[in-house]
Order: C-alpha cells, then structure tokens, then sequence
C-alpha cells in the first residue's frame, strides 16, 4: 500500500502521477481543438479526477483502521476528521455539480468564446501547485518540516498567481470579448452569468484555500507538526487538492466542450 | 384467530363506511365543481378510483391500530411485556409487494389518463393567451379580436397558446380540471374540449404578485351558434374602431390596462380611469397634479415617477412602451370616461 | 434592577430600547426621505426597533455576554458591511443611498447582512478555539466546564445536551413566531373580501395584500426552518447518549451550527421590515427578481441557515460512524439512528441546490446577470429544478426523525419488540434514495417537458413502498402487545394518525392528471400539514416528553400533557380537512382574499378557529415545559421503563455523560425476550471506550 513507502518512492510517485495528469491535460485540449468529442473529454476528465483523489487526496485513507484500538489516541481523532472533511467535500461536490447542472440547461453544448492559451496557463498552473503540495505532504510524512514549508510556499505563490490570473487577467479578457453583459448590460444573456459564477465560485474556494495554507505553513514555522501529527498539515492538502479537483471539471466545462458562440 | 376475524370485518365496515362518508360530501366520485369538460371525465374516473383505493388503505391501518390499542391496553397495574415477536419475512414481503403492485397500476392508469386527456385533434380552435399581472387577455388571431373574456364554442377541442409578458401565472378553470403554467419565454399549451355550457372563470393558480386572488377572468362556454355570431361581432367591432377613442380601448384591452384600471369607477389594482382625466390626483408624496396628457404619458411610460396616494411604492404598474401615437389613443379613450 | 426576574429585565430593556432604536431609525428616515414620507410604519425604523430590542431583551436577560454580545456585534457588522458597498457606489459615482425607502441601496443590505452574520459568530465567541488553532495554540481536550444554572444556555457551550436544548428552544420559539403569523392571516382568511390587511394598509412599505403575501411566506420558512432546528435539537440530545458517546464528534462544530441559526433567523426576520416580498416560500423568479429587498434577506436567511443543516449533518454522521459502543453493529442500533442518518445524508448534499438556486436569483438582482430571465435567454424553470431538488427530499429530512421517534418510542409502550427492525431501518434509506429522484412532481403543471412527467410519476408514487413498510411495521409492532398510553405514547399515535392521512393524500397528488386539478390548491396545503405535523411536530411532542425527564430529572405534567394531546388532534383534523375541503372547492393557495361566489365563508371560518384551538394548545405545552423544569414530579430513574441505554443510568445526565462506558448485548427492543438488556456496564471509564 501506498502509505508504507519511504520518500523517496513517494516522491517518484508524486511525479509520475504529475507526468500522467499534464499529459491528460495536453491530450484533453488538442482533442478538443481538433474534433468534437465530449464523451471523450468526460472520460479524460473523469481519468484525471481518479488519479488526484487517489494518489494526491489518498481518499482510501479514510477506510484504514489506524489508532482503532485507543479511541483517543491522535490516530483515531485525525481519522474521525477526516470522515468530517470527506464529508464537508462531498456537500461542497453538489455546489459544484449544481453549477455544472446549470451550465448545462443553460448553455447547452456551446460555450463562451475565451482565451484558449490562458485556459491552458492557468490549468497548467493550477496542477504544478498542486504537484507540489503533493511534496510538501510527502515531506511532511517523514518528518522533513522544512521540506514541506518550501513546497507549500511555492503552492501559495501558484495558488496566488492562478487566483489573480483568474481575477484580473480572465476576468478582464471575457468583459473584453463582450461577457460583461450580465453587468447591465443586456445582450449576451446568461452566458457571462454562468461563466462569471462558475470561475468565481471556484476563486473563492481558492482563495479559502490559500488562507489555509497560509494558517499551515505558519503553524509548521513554528513547529507544531510532526511526522506522526500533522492533521492541519493533511486536512489544507486534502482541500487545496479537492480546489484542483473541481477546475479539472470546470476547465473543460468552459472552455473545451461544444461550439464556441459569440 | 378471532382477533384476525373481526378485524378482518371491521376493516372492510370502517372502508365503506369512509366512502360513503365522502360521498356525502360529494367528492368520492367525481372532483369538485362540474365536469365541464371531456378531460374532466377522464380525471374523475381515476380521482373515484383513488378514492376507493384510500379508503380500503385508511380502513386496512386504522383498524388494527385502535383495536390493538383497545384490546391489547396494559390493564392497570399490570407490568407484562407483550408477546415476544420480532417479525415476519413473508409478511414483510407481502406488505412490500402489493402496494408496489397498487402504486404501479396507479401510474399506469396516469399515464393512460394522461395520454387521454392530451389527445390531439388536429381541427382544433387555437386561441393565443396572453398573461400578465394581473390580468388574462385573449387574442383570437384569425380575426384580429383581443378581448379579456374568453368565448368558447362547446363540444369542439380548443388549442390554447400561451405566453407570458412578465411573471409566472397559471391558467386554470377549476370545472375543466386542469391546470398549466404560463411562463415568461415559451409558449405552453392548454388543450380542452369544453362540453358543458355556461359561465365559469380562469383564475390564476400560481403566486404571481400582490393581486393575483385578483387575475380573474371569464370564461363563456356557448352553443357553435352563438360563439359564431359573438366572434363576428367582436370583429366587426374591431374593425369599425377606427377613431382614436376606439384604438384606444382596443389598446387598453391588448396591453392588459383594463385588467388593472377600471372604467366605471369600482376599484381594482390600479385607480380607476372614470373621470380621471383633467382632474386633480393626489401623489403619495403629499403632492399633486392636474392629470393631463403630460401626466398621463408619464404615468404609462414610468409609473414610478408619481405614485398614487393608497397605492405601493415602487409601483405595481410596470412600464409599458408604447408609441406617442398610441399614448394619444389611450388619451383619448380616457377622455371619454366621465 | 439586580434582583428583577430576569425575563422582566428583559422585557423592559426590550421596550427600551426598542423604543430608542425606533427612535433613531425614525430619525435617519426622516433626514434622508423628508418628514413627509417617512411613515410611522416605515422599514427603516423597523429595522431600527428590530436588531435594538432583540440586543436589549437579551442585554436584559443576561448581560453583555453570549447572545447578546453576538447580536451586538452583528448590528456593527452589518453597518460596517453595508458603509463598504455604500462607499464604493459612491466611489463608482453611483447613487449611495437608496431612494425607495429603505435608506441603503439592495447591495449595501445584502453585504451588510453577510458581513452582520459572520461578526455575530465572532461576538457570541464560538469561533475563538479556531482562532486559537490557527494561530498554533493548542486548546484544552476537554471542553471546559459550562458555567451552572439557567444562564449557560445564552452562551457557547460544546456540551451537545446543551447546544440540543438550545435547538430545541429556538424551535419553540420559532413555531411561536411562524404560528403566530399564521393565526394572523388565518383571521383575514376568516371571511371573504379583505377585512384588516386592506390594499389601503401601509406598514413596512406594504399594502395588507403585500403584507399577506410575506406572512405566508415567513410562515412557511420559518416553521421549515423551526423543523430543522427542532430536529437538530432532539438528535444532538439523544444520539451521543444512544450510542454511548462523549459528546458529539466535533463539539465546536455542533456549537457552530447552532449558533449560525441565530442570525439567520434574524435575517429572515428582518425581510418582514424590508418591504416584505411577496413569492411563497418557493420565491420562484421572475417575480422574485422583482420583489423588494426583503426578498434578499429572506434568501440570504435561508442561505444562512442552510449551512446550520449542512455541518449538523456532516457532525452526525461522523459522530455515529466513528463513536459507537463496543458491540453496537449497524443491525443492533437503536432504529432512530437510522432515520437520522438517513435523513443527514439527503441534507448534507441536496441542501447546496436550494443555496445555489437562491444565491443565482441574487447574483441576477444585483448585478443583471440573467440566468432565470427570459428575455436575455435565462431559464425560469431551471430554478425550479434546483429548488425542488432539494426541498422535495427535505421533507423526507423532515419526517425520517420523525418517524424514527415513533419507531423507537412504539415497542417502549407496547412492551413488544419492534417488528420488522430490518425493514423498518432499511425503508428509511429506501425513502431517502428514492426521494433524490421526485423532485419535479411539484413541477407537473410547470410547462417543463411533457414527457418528463411519467418517469417522475412512477418514482414518486413508489416512494409509497417504504412508507407503507413502516406503518404496517407500526401496527404489527402493537398487535398483542401490552399498550399503555401515557402522554409521550398518545403523540406517538397521533403522529401516526396524521401522517397516515397526509400520506393517503401523497399518490392523489403524484399522479399526473389529478395533481392537474390539486396543484396550488388548499388540498396540496392540507397535505403538507398532516404529513409535516404527523412526521414531524407531533413526533418532536413526543420526543419533548419523553426526554424530558432525562434532561431535568422531572416528568412533565401529564394532567397537561393530556390537555395538550386531547385539544390539539381534534382541532387539528379539523384544521387540515376543512384546508382540504376549501381546496376541492377551488380555493386557490396564497391568496388574501376569495371569490365569495364559492361559499367558502363557512369553512374557513372553522378552519381558523381550529387553527386557534391548535396554538391554545401549543401554548399549554409551552407552559408545561417551562413549569415542568421547577415544578415537575421528580422522576429520576427509569421512567418509561426502556431498554435503551440513557435510561439505565440516573437523571438528570451528567454532564460528560455515562460515568462507565457499556457494551451492547442484545438487541435494542426486545421486550418480552427475557434477555439480559440491550446493554451492559463495563467497569472502564467511559474515555475510553471503544
Ligand atoms: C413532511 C413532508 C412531506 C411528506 C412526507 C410528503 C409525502 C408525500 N408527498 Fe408531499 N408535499 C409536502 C410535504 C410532504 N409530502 C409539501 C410541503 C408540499 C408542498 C410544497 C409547496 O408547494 O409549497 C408537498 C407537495 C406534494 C406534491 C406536489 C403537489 C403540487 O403542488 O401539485 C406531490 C405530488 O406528487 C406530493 C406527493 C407526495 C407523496 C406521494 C408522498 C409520499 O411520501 C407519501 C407516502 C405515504 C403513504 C402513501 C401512506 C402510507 C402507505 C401505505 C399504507 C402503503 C400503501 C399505499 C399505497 C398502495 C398507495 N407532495
Ligand atoms: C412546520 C411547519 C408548519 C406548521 C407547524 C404550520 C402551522 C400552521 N399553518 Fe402552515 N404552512 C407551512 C408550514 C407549517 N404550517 C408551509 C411550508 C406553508 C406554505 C407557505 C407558502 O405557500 O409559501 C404553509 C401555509 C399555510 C397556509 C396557506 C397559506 C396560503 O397559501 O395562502 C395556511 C392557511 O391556513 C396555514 C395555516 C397554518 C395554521 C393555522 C397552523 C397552526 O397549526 C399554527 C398553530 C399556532 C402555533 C403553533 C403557535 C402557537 C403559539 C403562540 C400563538 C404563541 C405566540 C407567542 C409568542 C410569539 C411569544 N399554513
Ligand atoms: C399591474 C397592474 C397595472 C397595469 C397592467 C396597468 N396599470 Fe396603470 N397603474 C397601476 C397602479 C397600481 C397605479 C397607481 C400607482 C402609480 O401611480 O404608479 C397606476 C397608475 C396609472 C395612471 C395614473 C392614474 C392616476 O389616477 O393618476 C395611468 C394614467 C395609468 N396607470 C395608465 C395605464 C395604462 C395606459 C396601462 C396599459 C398600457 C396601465 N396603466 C396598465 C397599475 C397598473
Ligand atoms: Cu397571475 Cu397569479
Ligand atoms: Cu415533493
């Protein structure tokens, strides 16, 4: 099993799974510029989403037994927490699928027409951080405390950059190719609403996550995670991965699927 | 045993006995006001069907429950535990399958009722709805009539098209059963064939703003002979109507003013029109004004800028475009109410 | 003032400074809309009276502490959040104030709201230990010792029989309020024409008919919402001590859940004063798009609230997952921890689509973006969708505790075991599953495709299956048993009773054809009523008295109890079928005023005084309860003489719970079986138990 590996396997792993993901990413947005395959993209989509849950969020730690034998040793308290964070996500799943559900009655499959080279940038982006949160993690797990506080610093600054290139980069180039239309002005309909929302929500969640990591890494400078106690540590990655696990779904969602309508 | 006897005949008495409890109140076998359409015969045949089938389940619970709870009571001062059985898999099975079985007719039975009463035929009379707040206003397109009352011919199948200018609203008259929502951006359609005459009224059936008890209309059910000769009369009627007072009511009826100002002086929604014109109108400011044609256009075209003592801020009255010419219309017919 | 009842203090600083804040808010009115158009009924000096008394009555209760330093706080917040919008308008060269009345524009009301309901949580102080765990300092384990006597209940507690307790009284008090706005407009309804809420009426910026339309609307919100915290109430209390646990998995959660209802009640209160609004609690658009600010509010009350539900849930469901005792497998659970989780499941998720539905009706009034609006190619009905995805299994949310409560109450006063224990738990989750897939059968005359009607027939009406699986579970389980009917079991039966009759009414309304004739009718409301109150406030009675005696060491009165039962199941019955009767004669649902020309007069006279008759009798329970606490016939054993654990151990319950932990060893209802029990003591302290 995956968790009785020593680093550096665990770091190789991390890498592969990074190669696995960056390719899906490059084969999902060719196919999608060459021919017209939704089904196609679901199942990329979905292929990717398995991988980070797997591999990066480790949803099968919540079926382990650790510390089942003392019910308040750190173990049992940290395995409970996880149950409660798994579920806050699940909760958090059906915003999301609610948005999805929306996109899809009110666009159908067409999309708005936005910059495909800053989707892919900030896509790209979104999954280096989240790469290395994967090694600030890793080097967590055994102990490496400053290991983990030059990763996660380095999936702030990605995180940073992704939320301002959402803000005031993408934002700013859809009201220029006419979305702000839902801002009082009435021609495009609901297509800036649903693109305004969509990104938005998940800025948000980004942003909540950042502050998270903020709170962990500066509760790691001060020492208080340890290899055997680190369930911040643990819950800020499971979040700030889950924040990725949502744009590999909305990433698709806006700008690869359907025809692009104006 | 003989506790399954007699509740086996309790529970059928109590059955009847709630049928025929209904049946005083005149709602076993048929929905309540008259069946007024063919679509309405389909809906009460499976509504008594329904009705029986509660009955029978109202009997089958509430039988057992009281007996057990007469027979089977604690006495006073007894401590005993009742007999000691935990379940019953074929019971169980048994009380799982049959309401599944019942359930399952019953949606066969809808979706033949409902395949019913959507039949289609192909010579029906389409008529165009058009809701706002809050009144119905009916176009008879062949003819170029607009009227707020709506005819129909008996015993011929009418196609309803109807749209919305503002809110949801619902079209329904009670005695033809159903009952469809008009909204904002489509086009939804109503389909009945009207068997019975006389005269009953839409009524709105869905929440659509302060005066929606209000969004009445009638509904007139008539012999193919007078409904003739009403259409032809409303035509020629529209026809004729070529002086400005005339436009002016027709445009009074098209754009729904008349569902919310009444020309007679009875109040409704909004202030009555009769003697209105060149008269002082209180503001719900404390000031006033002379309604003159200024006024009056303002009135149409941004209702919030004066507010009618009694009447909510920000107005109920939405803004209407309208050309100069037509406002001068609507004047003119105003002019006449006095 | 010292040695005033508290509630006296309470009640004279209420007026106090109610009065004063009314002062004050009659004062900004004036200056920013002129004398003349400030009415005396006006929202902003409503608003103004509101938040003042609320503080002040609790300021007078207990000082500047708890609840009130929350409320404080959140009046503060809720003006700084408003000054920030109103700043930048007036930055963006936008008009700054509003000149409708209401003083601040709709995004000043909105944000300040948000901004208001955030710094109440930070000023009642349930956020602090996360402060703490931010900053890196660790926190005491065990949660520190309440605070003895009445005044623990105004301020943060993690223990979960305090927060239960705390549920339980909002939900009082909220049914007060929701019931209190029904008998008003019950009375209008009384009669035909419009008798006291004219068109001519202006308080808070609405005519009688607007005012109409909001009392229904907050009627219904707020008695859901009053469901929801009940709920919450009765399953923080008994669950931990059902299955043998601490406390619940995270204490400060729970403390955070309950705590958030608080300004989200004060939200949804608060659109009263804000010119009301005027769509049903279903606050479809367009007409929602069009209402006045307190539509915001009401949306951003419910918005609130929802997030209560959605942490209560993920907090039960890890509670009974990671916390059982040893030996209680999924098969040997008391049966109410069934429903209840069940019933978590639909909230924890389907509770994001209401949130989402209403947060896009806000994002469209405040900044155009038009997803509902048809003319710049919205969807009106895609809120719909949203909407009923959730509040149709909400109702099972409403009911499975419910029903839970009956079914774990039943064998106690039947001396028999449940019968059919599989069944019955696995029909809770068979109703929570297929209730995911009805939703739109409150949409069958919504002009959605046609054809999507029959699926959503079938599977509605199959939702009967496993319903019927518990009532004939029910009736089995009290065939040849030794019944005895003390005031807890009399609830029980009439939940039974008036479940069953608002769940005969369900397939009438599932199948397509006739739901044509019933929608928006007084049938569909009297169906609601009998399967809310059967599923839910008769069940939550029973539960209240049956518990009582756990949380306080006394019995309510029975003599009440009986008074209680006997006025309100009658009256009750009379209540939902004369709703009924009104609705088969075309009485069309939320309307101030009826064609006299059906001859309704008559039956909507009865039906309100029944409806009276059914809040006298709330009022004798509220009596008994709080009587009950000082002046009940002590009982502190095992009262109702069950097998389930809380009732092994001496009332009232200490405060970490069991002082010895147990195991289970039998089954939980197994009257007449002469076993051992359902559990055993075993000579550990309970912190460790495992
Ligand atoms: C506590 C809440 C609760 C519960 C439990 C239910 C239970 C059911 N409801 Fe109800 N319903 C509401 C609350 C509830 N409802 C509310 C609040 C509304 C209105 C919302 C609004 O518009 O404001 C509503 C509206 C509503 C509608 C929409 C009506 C309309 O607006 O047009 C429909 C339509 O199908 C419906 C159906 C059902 C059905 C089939 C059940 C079933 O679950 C009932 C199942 C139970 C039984 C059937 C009885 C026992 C079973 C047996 C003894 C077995 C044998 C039975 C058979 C063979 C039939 N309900
Ligand atoms: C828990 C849910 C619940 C409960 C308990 C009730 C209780 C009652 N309801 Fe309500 N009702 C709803 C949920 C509920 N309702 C919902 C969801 C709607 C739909 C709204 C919509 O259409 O949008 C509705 C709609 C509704 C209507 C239809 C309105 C319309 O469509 O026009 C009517 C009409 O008669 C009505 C009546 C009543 C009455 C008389 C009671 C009585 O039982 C009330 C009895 C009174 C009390 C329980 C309070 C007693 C206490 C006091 C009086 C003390 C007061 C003191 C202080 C405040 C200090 N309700
Ligand atoms: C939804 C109901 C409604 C409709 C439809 C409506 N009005 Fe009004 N109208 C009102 C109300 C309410 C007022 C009073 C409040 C105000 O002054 O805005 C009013 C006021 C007026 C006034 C000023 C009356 C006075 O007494 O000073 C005029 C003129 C008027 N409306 C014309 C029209 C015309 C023309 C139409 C149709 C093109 C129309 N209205 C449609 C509700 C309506
Ligand atoms: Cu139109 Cu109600
Ligand atoms: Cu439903």
């Amino acid at each position: 099993m995956a968790h009785t590996q020593d680093k550096s396997s665990a770091l190789s792993q991390g890498v592969i799974i990074f190669v696995y993901l960056a390719v899906l990413t490059i084969i999902e947005y060719f196919v999608a510029l060459t021919f017209d395959a939704t089904g196609l993209l679901i199942v990329i989509a979905i292929i990717k989403a398995a991988l980070v849950m797997y591999y990066y969020m480790h949803v099968y730690k919540l079926n382990s037994d650790e510390g089942a034998d003392n019910r308040n040793s750190y173990a049992y308290k940290a395995a409970t927490d996880r149950l409660g964070l798994w579920l806050f996500l699940l909760s958090d799943t059906f915003v999301f699928a609610g948005l999805m559900v929306s996109r899809m009655n009110l666009l159908g499959l067409t999309r708005p027409h936005l910059n495909q080279a800053l989707g892919l940038f900030v896509t790209a982006v979104l999954l280096v951080s989240s790469f290395f949160m994967n090694r600030g993690e890793t080097a967590m797990k055994f102990g490496d405390v400053k290991g983990f506080m030059k990763n996660t610093a380095v999936t702030f600054v990605l995180g940073l950059a992704f939320l301002l290139g959402v803000v005031f980069v993408e934002w700013r180039m859809a009201a220029a190719e006419g979305l702000t239309a839902s801002f009082g002005n009435p021609a495009t309909g609901p297509v800036g609403g649903v693109f305004y929302l969509m990104t938005g929500m998940h800025a948000f969640h980004v942003l909540t996550g950042l502050i998270f990591l903020a709170v962990v890494w500066n509760n790691a400078r001060k020492g208080i995670y340890t290899a055997e106690k680190h369930w911040g540590v643990e819950a800020a990655t499971v979040y700030w991965h889950f924040v990725d696990l949502v744009w590999i779904f909305f990433y698709p969602a806006l700008y690869l699927i359907g025809k692009v309508v104006q | 045993m003989i506790h399954f006897l007699i509740v086996g005949a309790l529970v059928i008495v109590v059955a009847l006995l709630t049928y025929l409890g209904l049946d005083l109140t005149g709602l076993a076998d048929k929905m309540n006001p008259v069946t007024a359409s063919a679509q309405a015969v389909s809906i009460d045949h499976l509504w008594h069907l329904e009705v029986m089938v509660m009955c029978f389940l109202f009997g089958l619970i509430m039988v057992p429950l009281f007996y057990s709870l007469i027979v089977f009571r604690q006495k006073k001062g007894e401590l005993k535990d009742g007999q000691y059985v935990t379940g019953h898999t074929n019971l169980e099975i048994t009380w799982t399958v049959i309401p599944l079985i019942t359930v399952l007719t019953f949606a066969y039975l809808g979706g033949r009722s409902l395949s019913d009463i959507n039949r289609i035929d192909p010579n029906a009379l389409v008529i165009k709805v058009h809701a706002q707040q809050f009144t119905w206003t009916f176009e008879y397109p062949e003819y170029g009539v607009f009227t707020t009352e709506l005819h129909l011919p008996v015993n011929r199948q009418v196609l309803l098209k109807m749209e919305s200018k503002d809110v949801i609203h619902s079209f329904w008259v009670p005695e033809f059963r159903i009952k469809q929502d008009v909204v904002p951006g489509r086009i939804t359609e109503y389909r009945i064939t009207p068997t019975l005459e006389g005269s009953y009224k839409v009524r709105c059936a869905e929440l659509c703003g302060t005066s929606h008890a209000y969004m009445e209309n009638p509904v007139i059910v008539a012999s193919a002979d007078s409904y003739a000769t009403w259409l032809n009369d409303q035509a020629k009627l529209a026809q004729e109507s070529q002086t400005p007072e005339g436009k002016g009511k027709l445009l009074a009826t098209k754009n729904g003013c008349i569902g919310c100002h009444s020309v007679d002086g009875t109040k409704m929604t909004g202030p009555t029109w009769f003697g209105l014109y060149d008269e002082d109108t209180k503001f719900a400011d404390g000031t006033d004004a002379v309604a003159d044609d200024a006024y009056i256009k303002e009135s149409i075209l941004d209702p919030n800028a004066k507010i009618v003592a009694g009447f909510p801020s920000p107005s109920i009255m939405p803004p209407f475009k309208l050309t100069d010419d037509e406002i001068s219309d609507i004047i003119a017919y105003i002019k006449t109410l006095k | 003032m010292k040695n005033i009842n508290p509630v006296w203090r309470g009640l004279i600083s209420l007026i106090v400074f109610g009065a004063l804040g009314y002062g004050v808010g009659f004062g900004i009115s004036v200056l920013v809309n002129g004398a003349a158009k400030t009415s005396p009924a006006g929202p902003i000096p409503s608003v103004f009276a509101l938040f003042f008394g609320f503080a002040a009555f609790f300021f007078g209760v207990i000082g500047y502490r708890g609840v009130t330093r929350g409320l404080t706080w959140q009046v503060i917040g809720t003006l700084v959040g408003a000054f920030v919008v109103v700043g930048i308008r007036a930055a963006m060269g936008l008009s700054a104030f509003d000149g409708k009345g209401f003083f601040l524009p709709e995004g000043a009301w909105v944000f300040g709201g948000l901004v208001g309901a955030i710094s109440f949580m930070f000023g009642v102080g349930v956020l602090s230990d996360w402060v703490k765990w931010a900053r890196g300092i660790e926190t005491p384990e065990e949660h520190p010792q309440d605070e003895s006597g009445w005044k623990k209940f105004f301020s943060v507690s993690l223990d979960h029989k305090v927060i239960g307790i705390q549920y339980v009284v909002t939900a009082l008090l909220l049914i007060s309020i929701g019931g209190l706005f029904a008998l008003i407009f019950r009375t209008e309804l009384a009669a035909s024409q419009l008798q006291f809420l004219t068109e001519g009426l202006n308080i808070f910026s609405q005519n009688g008919l607007q005012l109409f339309n909001t009392l229904i609307s907050l009627h219904g919100m707020i008695m859901i919402v009053s469901i929801l915290l009940g709920i919450a109430g009765i399953t923080n209390y008994v669950i931990p001590l059902l299955i043998g646990a601490q406390d619940m998995a995270f204490p400060r959660l729970n403390a955070f859940s309950f705590w958030i209802a608080v300004p989200a009640v004060v939200l949804l209160l608060s659109s009263l004063v804000l010119g009301g609004f005027d769509t049903g609690w279903t606050g479809y658009p367009p007409l929602s798009t069009l209402a006045p600010v307190g539509m915001q509010m009401f949306f951003l009350g419910v918005f609130v609230a929802g997030w209560s539900s959605i942490l209560g849930a993920i907090n039960l469901i890890t509670t009974v997952v990671r916390m059982r005792a040893k030996g209680m497998t999924a098969w040997r659970m008391p049966i109410l921890i069934w429903s209840s989780i069940a019933a978590s499941l639909i909230t924890l998720t389907a509770t994001q689509f209401i949130g989402l539905s209403f947060q896009m009706v806000m994002f469209q009034r405040l900044f155009g973006m038009g997803f509902y609006d048809a003319a710049k190619g919205g969807n009106p009905i895609l809120f719909q969708h949203l909407f009923w995805f959730y509040s149709h299994p909400v109702v099972y949310v409403f009911v499975l505790p419910g029903l839970g409560i009956i079914s774990e109450l039943l064998p106690v006063f039947s001396r028999k075991p449940l019968f059919g224990y599989r069944w019955v738990a696995m029909s809770s989750l068979g109703i929570a599953m297929v209730g995911y897939i009805v939703w739109a059968h409150h949409m069958f005359a919504s002009g959605m495709n046609e054809y999507l009607r029959i699926p959503f027939m079938y599977s509605t009406l199959l939702v009967s299956v496993p319903t019927g699986v518990k009532f004939f579970s029910w009736v089995a389980t009290m065939w040849r048993g030794k019944i005895s009917t003390p005031t807890p079991m009399l609830f029980v039966l009439g939940a039974i009773m008036v479940f069953f009759i608002g769940g005969l009414t369900g397939p009438m309304n599932a199948t397509v054809s006739t739901d044509l004739f019933l929608h928006d009718t007084y049938v569909i409301v009297g169906h609601f009523h009998d399967t809310i109150f059967g599923g839910f406030v008769f069940p939550f009675f029973a539960a209240l008295y049956y518990w009582f005696p756990k949380a306080t060491g006394r019995r309510m009165n029975e003599t009440l109890g009986k008074i209680h039962f006997y006025l309100m199941t009658p009256s009750f019955f009379v209540l939902t079928f004369g709703m009924m009767y009104a609705g088969f004669l075309g009485m069309r649902r939320r309307i101030a005023d009826y064609d006299p020309e059906l001859h309704l007069d008559g039956i909507h006279l009865v039906t309100t005084i029944a409806g009276y008759l059914v809040a006298i009798s709330v009022i004798v329970f509220i009596f008994n309860f709080f009587y009950s606490i000082k002046h009940g016939e002590k009982a502190e054993g095992n009262v109702w003489n069950s097998r389930s654990p809380e009732w092994q151990v001496p009332s009232p319950m200490p405060v970490h719970n069991y002082d010895k932990s147990f195991e289970v060893i039998g089954e939980p209802y197994d009257y007449g079986s002469g076993d051992n029990g359902y559990v055993k003591f075993i000579d550990e302290p309970a912190s460790n138990a495992h």
